[in-house]
């Protein structure tokens, strides 16, 4: 049961959702739009439902939607019809109503927002969990599957094709594609490189680039490669993939790195003072609560959390605090 | 919402005891089958407990309830064109390209509150909305297609937006 939100705000949230689809915002108003957002607590949901209502049209594949639309005929309606009748003269133009959005995992057929987490069950049985800020394009052809990586984090175990035809399991990704052979693994964007860890099975990567060298990664190993080559394989850390319960199990970690972790859940900005970035940290933090983590790391460290805005918080030293 | 908008459970009960056997007739009625009726009056009162009835149900509360299993019929062959558009529309896909039965599900929710926001609104403003929702036109382009100006199609966004995020939030609620 969701809370009943003044109209008037909605209405000011449709016109915030309408210039990010028609026009690129400059950093005033990005600025003005995060002053907006931080008004009330009714104007963050209001934004909340407008990315629960993208996410509902976005889980709709385009050509069923527009089918089963034009389907529904009636009077009153033909206008509409019409309209679509057009479009399929127009042809297969893309599913490009989302490049609009600034934000590229807006163009993807399944998303996450910061902060949460999806798990799906695709045709063949396959299972995706979705980690926060990710998003997947997923395109099933007779010939294969492939699971097209635009930003963020996946965790895959792959099911049992019931095609009769063997098709491959692919996930494409900026910097080269990895091909599933029959198995659990995760793959994350990291902008400049991808890392793979993989806890069943195995997969190949090939990189991008023509003539670099595709390379095999078994169960329990991990590495990180870029559109030219794969680095040397490592031992993957099975706790690695605890996000997937909804936890950040770490052991032995910087503190700056655990921060940089926690703050790919959080909207806003989370940074760590340099003078306690060398801190080693261990433990499990529950991802769903940051708030929570940071609490947890205030308690265990030498470290006190200082909040500029909910949307600028620091990790800084006990003693002195510094933005 | 204040306890006071609604009717009180020994009203409720009464309503029900009164009215749930002839409501149930009239429904069988006009779907054709008992399944349907019988959720369906049940929906007409679990409505009926839920909305606000400052001015209680009135004398009348047959025309209450009526109008209320009315508005819940319209909606179930709704619902139902809409799942016999999408059944037609996914029938020809390759089996891997359905999507499974929870996904479905969650389509058919998204399309029946799209369909019925779009109902209430202008032809033109459907047209515009379903363009670049469903097509994924740029508002540039749909400008230029319809021949309006950028500045009327980022209107008509705005108010199909607007509608469908208050469809929405009574969906959800």
């Amino acid at each position: 049961m969701s809370a009943v939100i003044d109209p008037a705000i909605l209405e000011e949230a449709a016109g915030w959702l309408v210039r990010f689809q028609s026009e690129t915002l400059s950093a005033a108003d990005r600025a003005a739009f995060d002053r907006w957002l931080a008004r009330s607590a009714a104007h963050g949901a209001a934004w909340q439902r407008v990315e629960d209502m993208l996410r509902g049209f976005g889980q709709v594949p385009p050509a069923i939607g527009r089918d089963t639309l034009r389907r529904l005929d009636r009077p009153g309606r033909r206008q509409a019809i019409r309209a679509l009748g057009a479009l399929l003269v127009l042809g297969p133009a893309a599913w490009a109503g989302w490049r609009t959005l600034p934000w590229r995992e807006w163009a993807a057929d399944v998303r996450t927002a910061t902060g949460e987490q999806r798990h799906l069950e695709l045709a063949d049985g396959t299972r995706l969990v979705l980690n926060t800020a990710s998003a997947v394009d997923i395109l099933y052809t007779p010939e294969q599957r492939v699971l097209w990586l635009r930003a963020g984090e996946i965790l895959l175990t792959t099911g049992r094709d019931p095609s009769p035809v063997h098709r491959p399991f692919i996930v494409r990704t900026s910097q080269g594609t990895i091909r599933a052979l029959g198995t659990r693994f995760m793959v994350r964007d990291e902008s400049a490189s991808i890392r793979v860890a993989v806890f069943d099975g195995s997969v190949e990567i090939q990189p991008r680039d023509a003539g670099a060298a595709a390379v095999v990664v078994p169960a329990g190993q991990q590495t990180v490669f870029n559109a030219h080559e794969v680095e040397p394989l490592a031992t993957a850390e099975a706790a690695s993939a605890s996000w997937e319960q909804g936890m950040l199990a770490v052991r032995n970690w910087r503190l700056a790195d655990l921060v940089d972790e926690l703050a790919r859940y959080r909207r806003g900005v989370l940074r760590c003072d340099p003078a306690v970035a060398g801190l080693r940290v261990s433990g499990a933090f529950p991802l769903a609560d940051t708030d929570g983590s940071l609490r947890l790391l205030e308690k265990t460290l030498p470290v006190r959390i200082s909040r500029v805005t909910p949307f600028w918080v620091t990790v800084a030293p006990r003693a002195a605090v510094t933005n | 919402m204040p306890p006071s908008d609604l009717l009180p459970a020994d009203t409720v009960t009464k309503l029900y005891r009164d009215h749930h056997g002839w409501l149930s007739i009239w429904l069988r009625k006009k779907l054709g089958n008992s399944f349907d009726a019988a959720d369906l009056a049940h929906d007409t009162f679990v409505r009926l407990m839920s909305g606000r009835r400052k001015d209680g149900v009135g004398a009348e509360p047959r025309a209450l309830l009526t109008h209320i299993a009315k508005g819940l019929v319209v909606d179930h062959w709704r619902r139902r064109a809409l799942e016999d558009a999408y059944l037609a529309a996914v029938a020809h896909l390759p089996a891997p390209e359905v999507p499974s039965p929870e996904m479905r599900a969650l389509i058919l929710e998204t399309l029946h509150v799209i369909d019925a926001t779009l109902r209430t609104l202008p032809a033109k403003t459907r047209e515009i909305f379903l363009l670049s929702q469903f097509d994924g036109m740029a508002y540039a382009d749909i400008a230029q297609t319809q021949r309006v100006s950028l500045a009327t199609v980022k209107r008509h966004m705005q108010k199909a937006l607007t509608a469908c995020l208050i469809a929405y939030q009574v969906h959800a609620a």
